[in-house]
């Protein structure tokens, strides 16, 4: 077994405090600052319309059938079929009856969505500028130290996400420059916000979003054209075949139930 | 055991909602503490309700200070709040008027406030305007088709009017939206033995109805192990099938439910008959993990179970 | 019954404790060792492995531990949805005590009930002139303050 000769780097301990806490603490404070500064710009969720709500509603109303027609005898379930699929076809629900089938409108021209993408652009730029700032502090103060060894040996592997900025061939991956601790932290960060802040916080989306989970499909966003999902939803209806959880319930019950 | 504050009191009998109000004083005293729990406004709103129901005015007006405080008047639950204590506190048929003048006001400007609307849907009932009140809840349910909420409150006016097949349309729109809330299955089971009761006997009607209902409690019971409002039904439906077995009239299928066999409901019968004098032996005698019941329900099963004994 | 489960569990961790403490004691002497031949006889690594009623002695200890805590759960949650709700329906709120005899945080009963009782839609003049008559009526023995 050869043995490793253990690199040793002496290294001033005042790194530790002036280098290694100082970007940890900042990035508490950031993140901290970041969740309340988001909770400040939120605007209110914007208000639906009657109509809005209803077009919206009434999809979910057509969706639902589908998923429960089974609570239903075959007699109402078809009378709600048919006129669900006969209000959906002719556009009933619709905002604007007379736009339908005009294909969707375009998403830059309408006001209400442009707040949407407003919304989003805070989030991001709450984001970005605060990354930006720190990453060029620690890049012009910082780069290149080795500021910690980890405790733990690690393979070869993790030399470019821990050395960062530390242009050294033979170095041990153990050691970690600040730029890199300054990830770490990005990521890592997550659970403290989560015990500081609790759990909806702002500052942990970051996280979330850089971690590469994508956004729910939007149902009810803009660019999706609303007729062509009642269309869509009007030939789900129509093909379902009916079946309910009320036949047979009782042979069930007298064979799954002794007294 | 005290009734927690954390649910809604409406259920409670009086005896336990005054109970609830006479933790007014207690609340309001800790509310001063600056940090803020979840169940917190839950417990104002639940207090507000309790004290108005009993009759506290000056704590009820507390609660909806400090919620009002804490959300802002705005707010489209404390507006409907605001609009609940001064229901109560209306002394006559003018000033009830005056708040459903504030009601429309408000629709005016705002016509998606679910909360206000159904205050004033409420308020209408409670007027005896019903047919107003069913007008304006159909339009409530034109726009939001997805309120189970509503479409049983819908239910329950067609109900009291007598419209069985309304009530029945509406009762199985809000089952769709909650296809495994047992005590609604139940409840349409119920509905579906009324109409059957009223729609005069021996028709083909009747029958659809009596083996709907019988379906209905058969479902709740499958749902729900030993729910006693089930099982209740489900003795009253085949009792009943039992008696009137003779004029059974051939059925024709059309997409509604068939009767099962009549030996088939003979033994649905004994095993209501045999889980009814299990619950209500256990309850009475107040087993543990048998003490959940309802007393008033355990006491009608016994009055139930003693009547067949009489009569067989 | 918790006092078996805790003691159980504790004697467990006594256990680990030691057989942590052997395998340490064990790591230093072998390397005192190693150090002390490794002057006398060059390059003889002395490759021994921990004793083996150490590794015994761990295991035990884990399975003692697991014993423990196992035995000191609460009753597991119904997960059938017809037994949870009959256990509502039969049991209230006392099929759901917590270990320190209070009502479960996350106990809702029913989840259904609103859509009976319906609280946006509450007839509060009614149940006040119901609540008036059943105080005047007596109100089951307690009256009013």
């Amino acid at each position: 077994m050869a043995q490793v000769p253990v690199q040793t780097i002496h290294r001033d301990p005042q790194l530790f405090y002036w280098i290694l806490f100082p970007i940890t603490i900042v990035m508490i404070l950031t993140g901290v600052l970041r969740h309340y500064a988001s909770v400040l710009m939120q605007s209110a969720p914007k208000k639906l319309d009657q109509k809005a709500i209803r077009e919206q509603r009434s999809l979910l109303h057509g969706i639902n059938l589908r998923g429960n027609f089974h609570a239903l005898s075959k007699k109402s379930f078809a009378t709600r079929r048919d006129a669900l699929v006969t209000a959906f076809e002719s556009g009933a629900y619709l905002k604007d009856p007379e736009r339908a089938g005009q294909g969707q409108p375009n998403p830059l021209s309408d006001p209400s969505s442009m707040e949407g993408m407003m919304g989003m652009m805070k989030n991001q730029m709450a984001m970005i500028i605060p990354n930006t700032l720190i990453m060029s502090w620690i890049n012009a103060f910082f780069s290149g130290y080795v500021i910690m060894k980890l405790p733990f040996p690690l393979t070869i592997k993790f030399k470019s996400m821990l050395q960062a900025g530390v242009m050294t061939k033979d170095m041990d991956p153990r050691w970690m420059s600040s730029i890199s601790w300054y990830f770490l932290c990005i990521f890592g960060l997550q659970s403290v916000f989560n015990f500081l802040l609790g759990s909806d916080n702002a500052a942990s989306q970051m996280a979330q979003q850089m971690g590469g989970m994508g956004a729910a499909p939007q149902m009810f966003g803009p660019g999706v054209d609303p007729d062509k999902q009642f269309k869509a939803e009007a030939e789900n209806l129509a093909v379902i075949e009916h079946y309910s959880v009320l036949d047979d319930v009782e042979e069930r019950l007298l064979e799954g139930i002794t007294v | 055991m005290a009734p927690s504050l954390l649910f809604n009191p409406a259920k409670l009998p009086p005896s336990e909602a005054l109970q609830l109000a006479q933790q007014a004083p207690v609340v309001l005293q800790g509310s001063s503490s600056p940090s803020e729990t979840v169940d917190q406004w839950a417990t104002y709103e639940n207090l507000l309700l309790a004290c108005l129901r009993t009759g506290d005015d000056e704590a009820a007006a507390k609660c909806m200070d400090q919620l009002e405080a804490r959300f802002g008047p705005d707010n489209e639950r404390v507006m409907a709040l605001r609009g609940l204590l001064s229901e109560a506190q209306a002394e006559n048929n003018g000033e009830l008027e005056a708040v459903l003048k504030q009601y429309d006001a408000i629709l005016e400007g705002n016509s998606t406030n679910l909360p206000i609307t159904k205050r004033r849907i409420a308020l209408l009932r409670s007027m005896g305007r019903v047919s107003d009140a069913a007008t304006a809840l159909v339009q409530l349910l034109d726009f939001s088709p997805t309120d189970a909420e509503a479409w049983s409150e819908l239910s329950d006016l067609y109900f009291t009017q007598g419209m069985y097949s309304q009530a029945i349309y509406a009762l199985e729109e809000a089952l769709l939206l909650s296809p495994n809330a047992w005590n609604i299955h139940a409840r349409l089971g119920e509905v579906q033995y009324m109409a059957a009761t009223t729609s005069g006997s021996g028709g083909g009607s009747q029958q659809k109805y009596l083996a709907e209902a019988l379906k209905r409690f058969a479902r709740s019971i499958e749902l729900c192990d030993d729910y006693l409002r089930g099982y209740y039904g489900l003795k009253l439906v085949t009792t009943r099938l039992l008696k009137e077995q003779a004029k059974q009239a051939k059925q024709t299928d059309d997409g509604e439910f068939t009767l099962p066999d009549p030996k088939t409901i003979e033994r649905l019968d004994e095993l209501a008959t045999a889980k009814l004098s299990e619950i209500v032996r256990h309850s009475t005698l107040k087993d543990r993990g048998w003490r959940g019941y309802d007393e008033r329900e355990v006491a009608a099963a016994r009055e139930l179970l003693s009547q067949n004994g009489i009569e067989r | 019954m918790t006092w078996i489960s805790n003691t159980i569990t504790v004697f467990g961790g006594l256990l680990l404790a030691h057989a942590c403490y052997s395998a340490q004691e064990h790591a230093a002497l072998q390397s005192f060792r190693a150090a002390a031949t490794s002057t006398l006889t060059s390059s003889t690594p002395v490759a021994s492995s921990l004793p083996v009623d150490i590794a015994i002695e761990t295991i035990a200890a884990t399975l003692v531990i697991v014993l423990g805590l196992v035995l000191g759960t609460r009753p597991l949650r119904p997960i059938q949805w017809r037994v949870w709700a009959g256990k509502i329906e039969r049991e209230g709120e006392e099929g759901f005590l917590g270990n320190n005899g209070e009502v479960e945080k996350d106990y809702m009963g029913n989840p259904f009930t609103y859509l009976e009782s319906r609280p946006s839609f509450v007839d509060i003049r009614r149940q006040r002139k119901e609540f008036a008559e059943w105080i005047k009526n007596g109100g089951g023995g307690t009256g009013k303050k």
